[in-house]
């Protein structure tokens, strides 16, 4: 069984599963500029562009659709600059994030993979949904050091023994 | 394996899309009975250049139209569609 | 081996053997670098596998993958690699190989005998077979499975794992030859991201058997890797599919070897900007009688053999050949002390020989006579007469063929070059392109065969001669697809890499036309054989799937429940107690809700929250039922139609806040629901203003179903649970959650939706009030009894993608006002004819009633409907089935047969409404 906080650690490479933590879509149907000028008030960061993340202290924006952003963290400003033209709906529930850590990271998510998570493409502060072993996953460019994957819970422990497996693979 | 030039993403691997249906095909709501049969049954299918309807289903999420000749796979063009892409 | 100590092949300096593997059994010695086939013929052993067909005895023709004859089975257990080609295998300390086709062994093969019947064993005998009786082919089936074959494929699983790796790279360069490492080391120094793949151990290619001393492969790899390239060793690249996009196969470790991270193999997903085929020739044998037998090399692979490895394929050598390429394999086997008998040039003339090499002119051969390990006299027809020559090895080069393979995957043409009788690479549609020698080959003029038909052979693997071909041309065989399919020619695990150019100048020659005339059949990938576990990868185990873990999964599991796969999830499917068994303990489940309650784990569910002022209107498009009309907190039944008018999916729609609505779904068409509800508010009505969101997962669901459900809630929540189709927020072991009362089993009942994250809390807390109340936990096994009793349809089951809403009894809730997708399909007239199938219930009047079985009025008849889900009364017991019947809902009343013959099973049955318990809805009513 795997609960929140396991970890697989190797002398380069370690993958944590992240307690849970509030998560929300935030989907934007009318009036687009109205909503981003009034979100950035209220967050003091501007909405970030697509497959790109934007964040301060309490909440983090990833940008994985044209019109839906991930939001991690709290919500609480966010929900009075809506109006009639967008909508949070809470989904954290059912994804369960990874760290994945250690200067591997990307030559591990290259394993069941379709997406090129070199620097060049992948870049720190990118997001992009794509497929790991036929899990559609999201993956964040936390830093240079590690990557945030959310994960569909149901599949979390399958892709978690995926990359378990996969590790001594890493820079051989 | 394609790699299709998703409008939003960029390029990427097929794996991450699905095939919905060639634009003919698309069935008006508000179509009469005989208009919505005809999109649904009777395809042009042609040896050639079609447009079909694409959904980056793994990734954006978002819907596209593909230009794609039938015969050598070449996709001459990608277009947006869906609620309006916001900048 | 051989007693004759200056014939047969061996290694010309002995040493450095420190590697101990085994060959049938046999313990031989071999030197760090070895091919299985270099320590093979350096320990003596020239015979290494029987022929397909007529058990022939081979020997090892080649020194590269196009390998037809010295195919072994490697490693023993699950790690066995049949088919392996011993030229395509380094030896490792510990090796065990098996020759392969032979019984009792490979020296006294008793099925060889079946080689005298190979008059009987032609082309298209198999086809033959077919036209004869059919006694015929049971007679001869026996006898072709056991003689015809290769190697076993193992019956333990795989120990070992297979990784699947995507690649990326601006220029992929296929083949590390002279032309290759120059364009990868080019590519690299201007800064591009660079893939080199070689399907060798090391680097060089045509440099390992010609070096040339102003190339450096290993220090040129060195330096593309320093540039930031990736050289991949031991990797082929096996397919070329649409968009560049190439799979390459990575030996991790060698064959039947344990592998050093648990990883055999490696499958790379590359996409490249431009690929670069540097992929060389492989050279044409010529056909002789008996060229098939342990002796007769190519010369190139003698060449190969001996400044490669310093072994000695043959001490005693004649050379046949229609090029010059082969003068510098006499060359060689002159420097490593072997004797060169006779070179045979079909040509008028060539360039000089070595010192002290006869060459004889308008010389081909004609025949060859052998021993066990080598040849005994080679037999050449020159200038019009007859001549022997006492030798033990034949170096023959028929010309070279280019590999195309790749370059044709991929959809290019390919010229002929006429000098050099051979199709060379041509346009390409991808970006892509073919260099060095694979473009350039060197000229080699047609030479007509020399010897008898019959025993000339053409592919190796499937024991196909010239007098095969001729005959399949006599038989009317015309096109080469037909002889490739007639003769099977080019059909073996080798791709008739070495055989379809000699056999299509054998077919142009008779049709009388030009080799570019006759045809080429298609090249499909994979270039080499792939094991199927690569092509699995993580998938050869569970499947091929992740299970989808529910999120109460370790908590159910903990009450050991008979699980239940449902598409890639698994559900609890009854919880035995006191050893019962799934029908006892279903049974009881269900008599607990309908008496008591019982509470089920319902969190597969298809969840949809769909809100926004346009909301409505996307479900009312979605959903056939009205949806506007629903009051806040209230829910209703709804099902939704495809466009052409049948049931596809069914749920329930619930209304949480003014502008806010839960839609659920299926389990099993939850992904389909979800991609469909994507269609229609993105493709077909952008303009909406809403917002949909999957949350399947984010909320656990909990069905808690019973007479007592309502009184367990209540004190569980502190608050009145909703009336029927009401909805609630509510808070459960201090979590919030949503109350939705909704009944499938045809009691009072609620499903609870929970954060999932929060679902263990809420779920024991509910199945401990359950239990003090005398209820249960149930699974989907009770499910089903409840739903069936109660008359509900299942996706899947009677919504079978054929029935219409009017079909299955649904008809009066479809929304008057029209307007949901499916409406005008629905209104086509064979969808509401009288004689369309309808639901209808079936109550046994005699014998259990076999699910899936047939209804008919009597024997004989042809079926007038099926039966989609059968089960018994709950409390009152008695058969009953769900079915649907062809004018079933006018039916009520009538006396039918079920039969099912796949079951052997009939019962007699009294069709009657499908809602066997409560049709009003009174256990539920407020």
């Amino acid at each position: 069984m795997i609960l929140p906080g396991n970890a697989t650690v190797t002398e380069t490479t370690s993958i944590t599963m992240l307690p849970a933590a509030p998560l929300h879509a935030l989907e934007i149907w009318g009036n687009p500029q109205a909503v981003a000028t009034r979100v950035h008030k209220a967050l003091g960061f501007a909405l970030p562009v697509m497959n790109r993340s934007a964040n301060n202290a309490a909440t983090t924006l990833l940008r994985f659709e044209p019109t839906v952003w991930l939001v991690e963290g709290d919500v609480s400003v966010l929900a009075d600059t809506l109006g009639d033209d967008a909508a949070l709906t809470a989904i954290g529930g059912g994804i369960v994030r990874f760290r994945l850590a250690g200067p591997h990271w990307r030559e591990l998510l290259l394993e069941g993979g379709v997406f090129d998570t070199s620097l060049a493409a992948f870049p720190v502060g990118a997001a992009a949904a794509t497929v790991i072993d036929h899990v559609g996953v999201r993956l964040w460019a936390q830093s240079e050091d590690a990557c945030v994957a959310y994960v569909p819970a149901s599949y979390a422990q399958g892709l978690h023994h995926f990359w378990d497996d996969a590790l001594p693979l890493l820079g051989t | 394996m394609y790699q299709i030039a998703c409008p939003h993403c960029g390029p990427r691997a097929q794996t991450e899309f699905t095939y919905e249906r060639t634009t003919d095909s698309v069935v008006d709501p508000a179509a009469d009975a005989h208009t919505a049969m005809h999109a649904l049954y009777t395809r042009a299918n042609p040896m050639g250049l079609d447009d079909e309807v694409w959904r980056h289903t793994y990734g954006c999420r978002a819907w596209m139209v593909l230009t794609r000749h039938r015969v050598t796979h070449e996709i001459t063009a990608v277009k947006a569609i869906g609620p309006e892409a916001l900048a | 081996m051989s007693a004759d100590k200056t014939r047969g092949p061996t290694r010309a300096k002995t040493g450095e053997e420190t590697i101990a593997f085994t060959f049938d059994g046999t313990t031989y010695h071999a030197r760090p670098g070895d091919t299985l086939a270099a320590a093979l013929l350096a320990n003596g052993v020239g015979l290494v596998g029987r022929s397909f067909k007529y058990h022939r005895p081979r020997g090892i023709m080649t020194a590269g993958i196009e390998e037809p004859n010295a195919l072994v089975t490697v490693g023993k257990g699950g790690r066995a690699e049949p088919n392996t080609r011993a030229t395509d295998l380094f030896v490792y300390p510990g090796m065990m190989v098996q020759s392969q086709n032979r019984w009792p062994s490979l020296a006294f093969d008793v099925a060889a005998i079946f080689g005298l019947a190979a008059p009987a064993l032609g082309a298209g005998f198999y086809y033959k077979t077919f036209f004869g009786p059919a006694k015929h082919w049971l007679r001869y089936e026996a006898f072709i499975r056991r003689a015809a074959g290769l190697g076993n494929a193992p019956t333990e699983p795989d120990p070992d794992n297979f990784s699947q790796t995507a690649g990326f790279c601006d220029v992929l360069v296929v083949g590390s030859g002279p032309a290759g490492l120059k364009a990868a080391l080019e590519a690299a120094e201007a800064g591009s991201r660079v893939m080199l793949v070689e399907q060798d151990a090391v680097p060089g290619g045509s440099l390992l058997r010609d070096p040339d001393p102003a190339i450096d492969p290993a220090a040129m790899v060195e330096r593309i890797k320093a540039l930031g390239g990736k050289v991949l060793l031991r990797t082929t690249a096996s397919g070329y599919w649409d968009h560049n996009f190439l799979t390459l196969s990575q030996r991790l470790a060698e064959p039947g070897a344990v592998p050093p991270h648990g990883f055999a193999q490696r499958l790379w997903h590359v996409r490249a900007g431009r690929v670069v085929l540097a992929t060389g020739l492989i050279e044409r044998p010529v056909p002789f009688a008996n060229n098939d037998h342990p002796g007769v090399m190519l010369s190139q692979a003698v060449r190969s053999y001996v400044r490669r490895w310093g072994v000695l394929p043959g001490q005693r050598v004649v050379i046949a050949t229609n090029n010059d390429d082969a003068y510098l394999t006499a060359q060689a086997l002159v420097e490593a002390g072997a004797e060169v008998v006779a070179l045979l040039d079909a040509r008028a003339s060539g360039p000089a020989a070595p010192a002290g090499v006869t060459v004889y002119h308008d010389a081909r051969p004609s025949s060859v006579t052998g021993r066990k390990h080598a040849l005994r006299n080679v037999t050449a027809v020159i200038g019009g007469s007859e001549q022997s020559f006492d030798a033990d090895l034949i170096a023959v080069s028929g010309g070279f063929v280019p590999v195309s393979h790749l370059h044709m995957q991929a959809g290019g043409k390919l010229t002929w070059n006429e000098e050099a009788q051979a199709f060379v690479p041509g346009e390409t549609p991808q970006v892509c392109e073919t260099i060095g020698s694979a473009l350039h080959p060197p000229a080699a003029p047609a030479a007509a065969p020399a010897g008898k038909a019959k025993t000339s052979f053409v592919d190796f693997q499937n024991d196909v001669s010239l007098a095969d071909i001729d005959l399949a041309w006599q038989e009317g065989y015309r096109s080469v697809e037909h002889l490739k399919r007639y003769t099977t020619l080019g059909m073996a695990t080798d791709q008739g890499k070495t055989s379809n150019m000699t056999a299509l100048s054998r077919l142009a020659e008779k049709q009388g036309v030009t080799v570019p005339q006759a045809g080429l059949t298609t090249f499909r990938p994979p270039y080499t054989p792939v094991t199927m576990g690569l092509l699995a990868g993580a998938g050869a185990r569970n499947a091929g799937a992740h299970v989808r873990r529910i999120p109460l999964h370790d908590l159910h599991e903990a009450q050991e429940p008979i699980w239940q796969p449902l598409g890639y999830w698994f559900r609890p499917r009854a919880y035995p107690v006191d050893g019962e068994g799934l029908v006892a303990a279903a049974l009881r489940e269900a008599q607990t809700v309908r008496t008591v309650a019982g509470l089920s784990d319902v969190s597969t569910l298809g969840k949809f929250e769909v809100s926004g002022p346009d909301a409505a209107a996307l479900l009312e498009l979605v959903c056939a039922t009205t949806v506007g009309k629903l009051a806040v907190g209230r829910g209703r039944y709804t099902f939704m139609l495809r466009e052409d008018g049948f049931v596809f999916d069914d749920g329930t729609v619930w209304r949480l806040a003014e502008n806010r609505y839960l839609l659920t779904s299926s389990t099993g068409g939850a992904d389909r629901m979800a991609h469909h509800i994507s269609y229609v508010r993105n493709s077909l009505r952008p303009d909406l203003k809403c917002s949909v969101v999957n949350v399947q997962e984010h909320y656990a669901g909990i069905a808690l179903a019973g007479p007592g459900s309502r009184r367990i809630l209540a004190a569980l929540t502190g608050a009145e649970p909703p009336r029927h189709m009401g909805y609630a927020p509510g808070v459960l072991a201090g979590t919030p959650v949503h109350v939705l009362a909704a009944s499938y089993s045809g009691e009072r009942a609620f499903e609870i939706h929970v954060e999932a994250t929060h679902a263990a809390e809420v779920w024991r807390a509910i199945e401990a009030a359950t239990r003090a109340a005398g209820g249960a936990p149930y699974g989907l096994e009770a499910m089903e009894l409840l739903r069936i009793e109660k008359g509900h349809v299942v996706v899947g089951g009677e919504v079978d993608g054929r029935s219409t809403p009017h079909d299955l009894g649904l008809g009066g809730m479809l929304n008057k006002a029209g307007g949901f997708i499916g409406a005008a399909g629905l209104t086509r007239p064979a969808l509401s004819a009288p004689s369309r199938n309808n639901l209808v219930g079936l109550v046994s009047l005699e014998g259990p009633i076999p699910e899936g079985g047939m209804l008919i009025q009597r024997a004989g008849q042809s079926p007038q409907g099926h039966v989609t889900a059968a089960a018994r009364r709950i409390l009152e017991g008695g058969a009953i089935a769900l079915a649907l019947l062809e004018g079933g809902h006018k039916r009520h009343g009538e006396e039918l047969i079920v039969t099912s013959p796949t079951r052997g099973e009939k019962a007699r049955v009294r069709v009657t409404s499908p809602h066997f318990y409560d049709p009003a809805g009174e256990r539920y009513r407020d």
